[in-house]
């Protein structure tokens, strides 16, 4: 007995601490609201949330410990109720109940619920009741079963459609699938890496026929014919520095570290001019 | 015999190496506003910003087998700001706890002839791409949320189509290499803009 006391005791302060917990935390989340509504960040309401939910938890974790005996077979009766102040009780609940009298208790104490609530709970159980026990258990299964494919069946739409557009779009800046087909079958320089030789000449050959055509190169009009200029500019000048620089570029063993050192000191050039 | 002090020893280095975190996700046209008006509560408080990138990349294709990439990237809304040049390196993996793509990164800002002298250094345009979005900041990291658009005409970036109907979300760290906590930081901040997107580390070979 004394240890069931003891029990109920320990477990009864427990609640108690994790009640006001959330009840003061509630209570600054209100004031918050109400007063400093104008400098609210949305990681302090995050915050404040997240914090409910967490006390929520452990007040849950705290009704199902082990420890804690069944709340339910217990019974409050009110001993004395008097119309007086009751000073005592004002300090213990913080001024909200001053008097413990009849009309206080039966609000206060009440462990039925209301009657219409009550009518539906008693119509549920006899319905349940009538069903029986087989035929209960296989409706309960197959209603687990329908949550959770209907949850999966959730979340994989989610998933794919937005996976499906971020890996497009990922894709697309990464490494320009879905944009670099738009040039026009003629460039055959600029697209294939195998062939210079036979490339170079076709394209030097064509860019030439574009140069009468077009007149002055201009630059902005198209970046295709820009590079069959350059490309053509090349087997016919021959500038011994541009080519040097190119071919240090491809024939150094470590192209990766050097090249951006070329460029940044090509860059600065660039620059200054 | 003491170490000579720091300040005489040669300089032997160039530039410190940096490296790019990377978190990318994507977000419906739908579900656009939320995420701004998320991002504008949980980001460094400024005007909100919006941008408008013409984004054109360079390939040198020398005898080994995968060519050399550069990004040269111009903005169309503001006049005379310059151009800008990023070399990004293979996404660094083995590291399984590191929470965000790492790749090593070097930016550069260029004067307006830096197609020119790419053509002339040997670099050929593969592909080309207009970004339009808005911008954040949160400390060192940079969250863009942008659509990205193709350009139907080579050059002519009016003749614009949207690439998809959502959205890209990037959230990147630019720090100097050996900084891990700076994808821990970038983890904490997704986790936040979680459940409207989902920003995730993204292997770009696993697309190819």
């Amino acid at each position: 007995m004394q240890r069931e006391e003891k029990q109920l005791e320990a477990s009864l302060d427990a609640l108690l601490n994790q009640v006001a917990d959330l009840k003061n935390s509630l209570g600054s989340f209100i004031y918050k609201l109400e007063n400093e509504y104008d400098r609210l960040t949305w990681p302090s309401v995050l915050d404040s949330f997240a914090l409910l939910s967490g006390q929520l938890n452990t007040l849950n974790k705290v009704l199902k410990h082990e420890k804690t005996p069944l709340f339910r077979n217990q019974v409050i009766i009110p001993l004395v109720l008097s119309p007086d102040r009751d000073e005592d009780l004002m300090r213990q609940t913080e001024g909200r109940v001053p008097v413990f009298s009849h009309e206080v208790v039966p609000d206060h104490l009440r462990t039925k619920p209301d009657p219409e609530v009550e009518e539906q709970e008693k119509q549920l159980t006899t319905d349940a009741a009538r069903i029986g026990a087989d035929a209960a258990q296989k409706q309960i299964q197959s209603l687990n079963k329908m949550c959770s494919n209907l949850l999966e069946k959730i979340s994989k739409e989610e998933r794919e459609s937005e996976s499906g557009d971020t890996n497009a779009l990922v894709a697309a800046v990464a490494f320009g699938k879905g944009l670099s087909n738009w040039r026009p079958s003629g460039s055959s320089g600029p697209g294939q890496p195998g062939q210079p030789g036979a490339g170079t000449i076709l394209a030097g050959a064509s860019g030439l026929q574009q140069v009468q055509m077009a007149g002055a190169p201009n630059q902005q009009q198209t970046m295709l014919s820009g590079v069959q200029m350059a490309q053509a500019g090349q087997p016919g000048k021959m500038p011994s520095g541009i080519k040097t620089n190119i071919k240090s570029a491809s024939l150094h063993p470590y192209q990766r570290k050097s090249s951006p050192w070329l460029l940044k000191l090509g860059l600065i050039q660039v620059y200054r001019l | 015999m003491e170490a000579p002090p720091v300040t005489m020893m040669p300089v032997t280095g160039g530039t410190i190496n940096m490296m790019e975190y990377l978190l990318q996700g994507s977000v419906l046209d739908h579900s656009l506003e939320s995420l701004i008006h998320r991002l504008r509560g949980l980001c460094d408080n400024m005007e909100p910003e919006t941008f408008l990138d013409h984004e054109m990349v360079f390939l040198l294709k020398g005898q080994q087998a995968s060519p050399f990439v550069l990004r040269a990237r111009r903005s169309m809304d503001r006049a005379g700001a310059p151009w800008h040049l990023r070399y990004l390196g293979q996404p660094e993996m083995g590291d399984k706890n590191r929470h965000a793509l790492v790749r090593n990164c070097v930016d550069i800002a260029t004067s307006e002839n830096l197609t020119d002298f790419l053509m002339e250094m040997g670099f050929r345009m593969d592909h080309e791409f207009v970004a339009k979005g808005h911008l954040f900041r949160k400390g060192i990291m940079k969250i863009v949320v942008y659509k990205i658009f193709r350009i139907l005409v080579p050059g002519n970036t009016d003749s614009t189509e949207a690439l998809s109907l959502s959205y890209l979300v990037e959230l990147s760290v630019v720090a100097p290499a050996g900084q891990d906590m700076v994808s821990d930081d970038m983890r904490n901040f997704a986790e936040q803009l979680k459940p409207l997107v989902h920003l995730e580390k993204i292997d770009p070979k696993r697309l190819m």
